[in-house]
């Protein structure tokens, strides 16, 4: 557990000080959305269904680029080899690295919904927070899957490439259950209509999350 | 002897092929409702057959590549998600040539053949991940990662697309999957071409699986030569 | 004989795609032929030079174990 806070303080450290991948995951979230309201034309009226939409495509695209940042970093001067010659379990890596992905994704997301509803009409209410914990499950579920397999495709040729490529069909359910759920919270719908949608992510969750943390030792280990 | 047997699978297989083609073409009866269509049918349903079979022994290959570390494994998943991958576009292209006539579409996002096409990305990303580390030493292991969460991932997205497509109500009610086979040639037919597709998976795996065993055992006996080589020339 | 078109298309389809993949690994096999004959012509001209053989053979049994 100790070892698990000094890897995540550690990136949280170093996050604090370039704040490299917040901004970067911020920048793209912004960037996604304006370029959402140009393509789905401005003049139409756009409803909830739209915009939590364009929240979940800002959250992939951003993720995409940005997720494996936390572990992308470890590449430079080899300091991976280090991390794991010292005494430090790849399970517990894995599960500081996907914290430290979580959060800088959790305020990506914080900018993406005020994003939202600027560029949406909505309003700020009680919606919102409804909203919350359905983009933190997509979160997790994100971070849980591209910190795995940014491990591995930081090591191939293709490299950045083929992250999207890999983790956007694994990524499918849990995005298909978000935006779903989404709209329906920003619609006030009742919980009862989100709850199988709320199953379906903290199932795809928990399968990637302890997929991760059972696999990432086959996946960095030298040889 | 594994020559042998690979042989008569082949001649096996083009016979049962042919009894198969015979069979679809000339003494099943053609289908009522849907027309000469629907003998598409007798081709697609065994071609997804095999696709998912390839698909499960290549999360199968993964488990049994970390837990021994045996390259024949590794072998083994990679012969079978390539040709578990030119069944599954098959599967894709033989649905879209008959939902047209049909449904009068191509495309449309039903649950099923969403969830097909979501496994045709899933698995195209697993062979271009095969592709771009080469053969470097990891390859291996990473390949038997994907392959073992994307089988993982399967049922999360059965699920999600069913309920997503049952939510919001198909474009098109036709009776879709409710291929009443009610004449027993039909069933015969069907039972036929599985074999033989079968059949077909079988060879083609045996043919590329130990082709791929070829390489990989004639790389590793390379590197040691150029090894050997290089130790002797220090000296 | 409506829509024939189709599945005359889905079935040449099909074979057409299985022929090509055979083809496909008829080509690999060609190509792992020639590797194989070129790590022969290598292996001949190591077993030219004894002492170069006896590391060869060393480190086979080596990675063997």
């Amino acid at each position: 557990m100790s070892a698990f806070a000094a890897v995540l303080r550690k990136d949280l450290r170093l996050e604090l000080r370039s704040g490299e991948s917040t901004i970067a995951l911020l920048a793209l979230s912004l960037l996604v959305m304006v370029v959402l309201v140009f393509a789905l034309d401005a003049s139409r009226v756009r409803g909830v269904d739209t915009a939590s939409g364009a929240l979940w495509v800002a959250m992939v695209f951003s993720g995409m680029l940005g997720a494996g940042r936390a572990l992308l970093a470890e590449r430079d001067n080899d300091c991976m080899r280090g991390l794991l010659l010292s005494p430090l379990d790849p399970a517990t890596l894995y599960a500081a690295k996907l914290a430290a992905t979580l959060i800088f994704m959790s305020v990506a997301e914080v900018g993406a919904v005020v994003l939202m509803v600027l560029f949406f009409n909505l309003e700020f209410n009680t919606a919102l927070l409804r909203v919350a914990p359905i983009l933190m499950l997509g979160a997790l579920g994100f971070a849980a899957v591209a910190t795995l397999l940014s491990a591995i495709t930081g090591r191939t040729r293709a490299g950045d490439m083929l992250l999207p490529i890999l983790a956007v069909p694994m990524f499918v359910p849990a995005l298909i259950a978000g935006v779903k759920a989404s709209g329906a919270a920003l619609s006030g719908a009742p919980f009862a209509a989100m709850s199988d949608w709320l199953k379906i992510m903290i199932a795809f969750d928990v399968l990637f999350v302890s997929a991760g943390y059972l696999l990432f030792e086959h996946v960095v280990g030298q040889d | 002897m594994n020559n042998a047997i690979r042989t008569w699978l082949g001649v096996a297989t083009l016979f049962l092929m042919l009894a198969s083609l015979f069979m679809v073409f000339e003494y099943v009866p053609t289908e009522i409702d849907e027309g000469i269509v629907q003998r598409i049918f007798y081709f697609h349903v065994p071609l997804a057959w095999v696709a998912f079979v390839a698909f499960g022994l290549v999360a199968i290959a993964g488990v049994f590549y970390l837990w021994l570390g045996d390259q024949l494994w590794d072998d083994l998943g990679y012969a079978s998600a390539e040709i578990g991958m030119v069944f599954c576009t098959l599967m894709l292209i033989s649905g879209s040539l008959w939902a047209k006539p049909i449904w009068g579409t191509w495309w449309t996002w039903d649950s099923r053949l969403t969830t097909t096409f979501i496994l045709w990305l899933l698995y195209g990303g697993y062979l271009m991940l095969r592709a771009s580390a080469g053969d470097s030493p990891q390859v291996a292991r990473f390949a038997a990662v994907v392959g073992i969460v994307a089988a993982l991932d399967v049922p999360v997205i059965i699920a999600s697309v069913r309920l997503w497509r049952t939510i919001h109500p198909a474009v098109l009610v036709t009776k879709q999957g409710g291929h009443g086979l009610e004449d027993p040639r039909m069933i015969a037919t069907l039972l036929v071409s599985l074999t033989a597709f079968s059949a077909l998976f079988a060879w083609l795996l045996m043919l590329r699986f130990s082709q791929v065993r070829t390489h990989s055992r004639l790389q590793a006996l390379a590197e040691r030569l150029a090894i050997a080589h290089a130790a002797a020339g220090d000296r | 004989m409506e829509h024939f078109g189709f599945l005359f298309a889905a079935y040449s389809i099909i074979f057409a795609a299985i022929f090509l993949y055979v083809i496909f690994i008829w080509r690999r096999q060609v190509a792992l032929d020639a590797q194989l004959r070129a790590l022969e012509t290598k292996l001949a001209a190591l077993s030219n030079a004894p002492a170069l053989q006896q590391d060869a053979l060393q480190s086979e049994s080596h990675s063997k174990t």
